[in-house]
């Protein structure tokens, strides 16, 4: 078995129903529904966004769209990392009955949390048209850098999703890490500007940075370091052969486990 | 370890489109007496299944309680091999009913998901020609805040189907569930009873070539256990072969025409049903 066998293009459209089902379903109960995932991050842009342009002594047309783009990132990327240490999990009934393949639950996770963020980012249409937008054939590198992130999220979704079907402490270890790495990620200060400058080396190291890079930088109308894109493309190569090696190895243990 | 299929991905999807389209019903569950030149439906040769576990490591209750307590915390483990399976030889040719049976924890649902390729064999081979289904856990993975409507859709999804195709098949489901209007209500509203009818209607829309069964599926009230049953009849006579595991001996000596004994994960016996089943009752059940 290797990621191709299993990988049948033909029921890419089932996936997105069964996707798209438990991202309405998610929020059935509630009496706004889905509005709540827009009022969460407003309210943190709004409220962040005005005492942060403050403290880092930045002008607020041009902090506000940066960290509104960072921070509807950070949802995304943030959501693909803790969801993937359960996922298998969450999934037990689907295994145990046989009706649906690993990497199809992974698929069918990746889209739920994509539908996520396609839904805030509503969020960022609102912010830039308040504040403007350089329309040019530079901002399709945004949408590639969320097909990266995406790509990314799938491996990450299986290789964590296997540790994590056998070591459930690694839903814990991550949450740790993630609460950690948003502040540590260049999201509500500025790497460009004030102390952000002295910290050049430290945020090479940090893999968000770059791949939030690639998708915030064009929307500002920034450059794109080549660091940015060796790390970002060097993650999602190994990440890939790294998430079929594991799931060649262990993928048929994981109903054992969960 | 070797796990191979005709059609590709059927031991492991189990449920393709072929097994919508309608078999002929095989008339008599007798096996043919002459030797059937066609290959068997399920080959198993030497199956294994050992898994790597972790057991904790023996406590000595008499120790410091201090250091008890810090064992319990860290979880002293030690790593060691689970053998779940080991030397399970048999064959199922098209037509036949084999019964599994064994005492509890003798293997036969472990068997039964290798079988639907659930569980991947680490030794020997299997060969499974035709899509295996097995209904297991089937009121597992419904979401509570849909209805059961949106469940069967669901759930169809999940299993392979269209949505075309399952929306053919709803008008039958929901009938058959006697749910009536209480089906675009919200799962979580439903009484255990009712939870059980949807879920037994669900599982049973597809009709595989191969049907797997843990226990025989019953629910609910006298009247609808009836229906179950017809509809559990009219999968097995649908069926090319059926696997079935169940401590209903009455049940299995209607149904099956071989029977395979499982004792600690080994093949102990297989042979015609009545010499399967004296076997079990002379050695195992005694024991």
């Amino acid at each position: 078995m290797n990621l191709n066998s299993t990988l049948d293009l033909n029921r890419w459209h089932r996936w997105l129903y069964v996707a798209w089902f438990n991202f309405v379903v998610t929020y059935r109960k509630t009496t706004l529904g889905p509005f709540w995932l827009l009022a969460g991050p407003a309210l943190f842009i709004v409220i962040l966004g005005s005492i942060f342009t403050r403290v880092n002594d930045v002008p607020g047309d041009i902090f506000l769209p940066y960290m509104a783009v960072g921070v509807i990132l950070w949802t995304l990327i943030g959501a693909c990392v803790t969801k993937s240490t359960l996922v298998f999990h969450r999934n037990r009934a689907q295994i145990l009955q046989g009706s649906m393949t690993l990497i199809e639950i992974s698929v069918v996770d990746i889209i739920s949390v994509f539908l996520q963020f396609l839904h805030q980012s509503l969020i960022l249409v609102v912010v830039f048209a308040i504040y403007g937008l350089n329309f040019s054939w530079y901002l399709l590198v945004t949408l590639l850098g969320i097909v990266l992130i995406v790509v990314n999220g799938f491996w990450l979704s299986l290789v964590f999703g296997i540790l994590g079907a056998r070591y459930r402490d690694l839903n814990q270890f991550v949450a740790a890490v993630m609460r950690v790495a948003f502040l540590a990620t260049p999201i509500l200060w500025m790497a460009t500007s004030g102390r952000g400058q002295q910290l050049g080396i430290y945020l090479i190291a940090n893999p968000f940075y770059h791949f939030l890079e690639i998708v915030r930088a064009p929307l500002l109308g920034m450059p794109i370091s080549m660091t940015s894109w060796i790390v970002a493309l060097s993650i999602t190569a190994a990440g890939l052969i790294l998430a079929n090696e594991m799931y060649k190895r262990f993928g048929r243990l994981v109903p054992l486990w969960v | 370890m070797k796990c191979t299929s005709d059609s590709a991905d059927s031991c492991r999807y189990g449920c393709d489109a072929i097994a919508l389209t309608k078999l002929a019903p095989t008339t008599k569950p007798e096996p043919d007496p002459k030797p059937s030149t066609k290959p068997p439906l399920v080959e198993a040769k030497n199956l294994a299944l050992r898994i790597p576990i972790f057991k904790s490591s023996d406590r000595s209750i008499g120790i410091s309680p201090t250091r008890l307590l810090g064992e319990l915390y860290f979880g002293g483990t030690k790593r060691a091999v689970a053998t779940l399976l080991e030397d399970v030889s048999f064959t199922v040719q098209s037509g036949e009913r084999l019964g599994i049976v064994g005492a509890n924890g003798a293997g036969k649902s472990t068997l039964l998901r290798v079988l639907a390729g659930i569980y991947s064999p680490t030794g020997g081979q299997l060969t499974v020609r035709g899509s295996a289904k097995g209904l297991f856990d089937v009121s597992l993975g419904m979401l509570n805040d849909a209805t059961g409507l949106e469940n069967i859709y669901m759930r169809g999804l999940q299993m392979g189907l269209d949505l075309d195709e399952i929306k053919a098949l709803v008008p039958g489901i929901v009938e058959f569930t006697e749910l009536g209007d209480a089906i675009e209500k919200p799962f979580n509203t439903y009484s255990s009873g009712m939870r059980l009818r949807l879920a037994v209607s669900i599982s049973t829309m597809i009709e595989p070539d191969i049907l797997l069964l843990d226990e025989w599926l019953g629910a609910g009230d006298a009247r609808f256990s009836k229906k179950v049953q017809e509809r559990m009849n009219g999968l097995v006579e649908k069926s090319r072969g059926l696997i079935i595991a169940t401590h209903n001996e009455k049940l299995m000596k209607s149904l099956c025409t071989h029977g395979l004994v499982l004792s600690k994960g080994m093949c102990v016996f297989h042979g015609p049903l009545d010499q399967a089943l004296a076997y079990y009752g002379e050695t195992c059940a005694g024991s």
